[in-house]
């Protein structure tokens, strides 16, 4: 098992003062190399799961293990070494006033902290780091190695969320959580990001869970999908189970007005 | 007449590390950083007691940007551990520095007359003591300058960069945002207690009210140097601010020739300052929004 989550607890007060406990003895268990896909309505608890297994949010109970490392008492930029993160917005996952290569210098060395006397051995990114870094984005096909000393900030949305994926994709991530990361980009954009996404994961075979409001997505991409209502699971679907799937069925076990609003295409 | 503007380029020089200093936490790090009026006079003030001491003057500077650093360290983890507000954490720093530099000092001023750098060995450049230290000052700085470009463009120094331009992402990737800001405002405030100790070596004098104002002052050397130079890398940006550092003095030794009393030196600085903020030269988040109305 590559991501095990057991008894995890957590809610939050609401406006007014009362207490919501969003999840109860929650368990997830991913096997390595697993893409999987989280679907769900506003407020099914998607993006609180996956702040809560980067660290951005605290366990209140429970315990949760990558590689049976235990991650919860971690704080998020030390879970960051194994595990990569791509956000909605295209402004969180870059720096802007940092070149691409600057941009992804900062994420191939964060296996190590800067802040050892190693991170001060060396220029860097230094010409062979630039020239491997452009290597790479042709490899993959990002058209974008000519412009490797350009800050990110010039770049657009989906060529930014673009370099957060293949950011969040270096030092061999154990874990790729992806929040929406599509969300924000135009159709055209979203296409070639997914199709990047789909390559890396199978290429890098990287656990994956991968949060979307798209049923198109959910139903294309991933090898399970799971549904999540109010904090628990109320679908479970991989291999020929997922396959057989379609919109309809998913759109009537979603069962509130809330999804086809927030998925109108 | 030469030797007003001689004396102008040593202050500028003697300035430059504050100048870098104010760059490297409002610029690099993207931290309003009032420390630095606290820990310029406790550099000064740091070095002349040493000095007086009988410490090698080489030492004492060292002994300030310590003390400097120290005093950056604690702003720091105000703000990081107690998640206290930038600004005030810098504000409570520079007003407790007030009091141990005094303590430190023993009195609110001390001469350094007859104080002996060592720079006797230099070439006389016919113009006295002043063609010495701007030789001594421009070695100094230009070591200071490329010392902090190197350390800008390692590992670490990207982390830093990360760390000002957005937190959220240098997090998601693995990089501490309190250890960065702790190393970088120490880092700051080490060069500018540097500054303090070569201002009162070159004025022959620390005084405890030394460092009022240093932010604003160095500052406008990096508004000066930007506007000017219009830098496009980082070793270009340090130039930049260092050059700002000495035409902020030259500026201020032509309002001096054109009649302008030293009192009023401070009200047109932070007036000059004022209209760089006006007229949106100046997008400082928290504290500048580019001349645009709320």
């Amino acid at each position: 098992m590559s991501l095990q989550i057991e008894g995890l607890c957590w809610g939050h007060s609401q406006p007014g003062g009362s207490w919501r406990q969003l999840f109860k003895d929650f368990k997830l268990e991913c096997p390595t190399a697993q893409f999987l896909v989280l679907i769900g309505s506003n407020g099914s608890g998607k993006s609180t799961l996956l702040n809560l297994i980067a660290g951005s949010l605290k366990l209140q109970a429970g315990s949760l293990r990558l590689k049976n490392r235990p991650l919860q008492h971690l704080k998020d930029y030390r879970r960051a070494r194994w595990i990569g993160r791509v956000m909605q917005n295209p402004l969180d996952g870059t720096a802007p006033g940092l070149t691409i290569a600057e941009n992804l210098r900062l994420a191939e060395s964060r296996r190590r902290s800067p802040f050892r006397w190693q991170g001060l051995l060396g220029i860097r990114p230094n010409k062979l780091d630039v020239r491997r870094f452009q290597e790479l984005l042709e490899s993959l096909e990002v058209p974008l190695a000519d412009r490797i000393n350009t800050p990110v900030g010039q770049l657009s949305g989906g060529q930014r969320q673009t370099i957060s994926l293949v950011m969040a994709t270096l030092a061999e991530p154990e874990l790729l959580l992806l929040d929406e990361h599509t969300a924000a980009l135009d159709p055209k954009a979203e296409a070639r990001v997914m199709q990047l996404t789909e390559r890396l994961v199978r290429q890098l075979r990287t656990t994956t869970l991968m949060v979307t409001h798209s049923l198109e997505q959910a139903l294309t991409h991933g090898d399970r999908l799971l549904m999540l209502h109010e904090g628990s699971v109320r679908g479970d679907w991989s291999g020929a189970e997922k396959a057989g799937l379609s919109h309809t069925n998913l759109r009537e076990l979603y069962g509130s007005a809330k999804v086809s609003e927030s998925n109108a295409d | 007449m030469f030797s007003i503007w001689l004396g102008a380029y040593n202050q500028g020089l003697a300035y430059a590390g504050l100048a870098l200093g104010v760059y490297l936490t409002l610029r690099v790090l993207n931290f309003a950083d009032i420390t630095v009026d606290g820990s310029f006079a406790l550099g000064g003030g740091m070095a002349a007691v040493l000095i007086t001491n009988g410490m090698n003057p080489a030492l004492a500077l060292l002994a300030a940007v310590l003390s400097g650093a120290l005093a950056g360290c604690v702003t720091a983890l105000i703000h990081t551990r107690l998640g206290v507000n930038d600004l005030f954490a810098g504000i409570l720093t520079s007003t407790g520095l007030y009091s141990i530099t005094l303590r430190l000092m023993g009195r609110s001023n001390i001469p350094l007359i007859n104080l002996n750098l060592g720079l006797d060995p230099l070439p006389d450049m016919g113009s006295g003591g002043d063609g010495d230290w701007a030789i001594a000052l421009s070695l100094v700085v230009i070591g200071l300058v490329g010392l902090l470009a190197l350390l800008l463009a390692t590992d670490l120094g990207l982390a830093l960069r990360a760390l000002g331009n957005n937190p959220t992402m240098a997090r998601a990737n693995a990089v501490s945002g309190a250890t960065g800001l702790i190393l970088g405002i120490a880092i700051a405030n080490g060069f500018v207690a540097l500054a303090g100790a070569l201002v009162a070596y070159y004025q022959g004098f620390a005084d405890v009210t030394m460092g009022f104002g240093s932010l604003i002052l160095g500052l406008g050397a990096v508004i000066v140097g930007e506007s000017v130079c219009r830098p496009r890398s980082i070793p270009m940006a340090l130039a930049a601010v260092v050059i700002g550092s000495i035409l902020f003095r030259f500026m201020i030794a032509l309002a001096l020739q054109v009649g302008l009393e030293p009192v009023d030196l401070k009200l047109v600085t932070a007036l000059l300052l004022l209209a760089a903020l006006a007229l949106g030269r100046l997008r400082l988040p928290g504290l500048a929004n580019g001349g645009k109305r709320l």
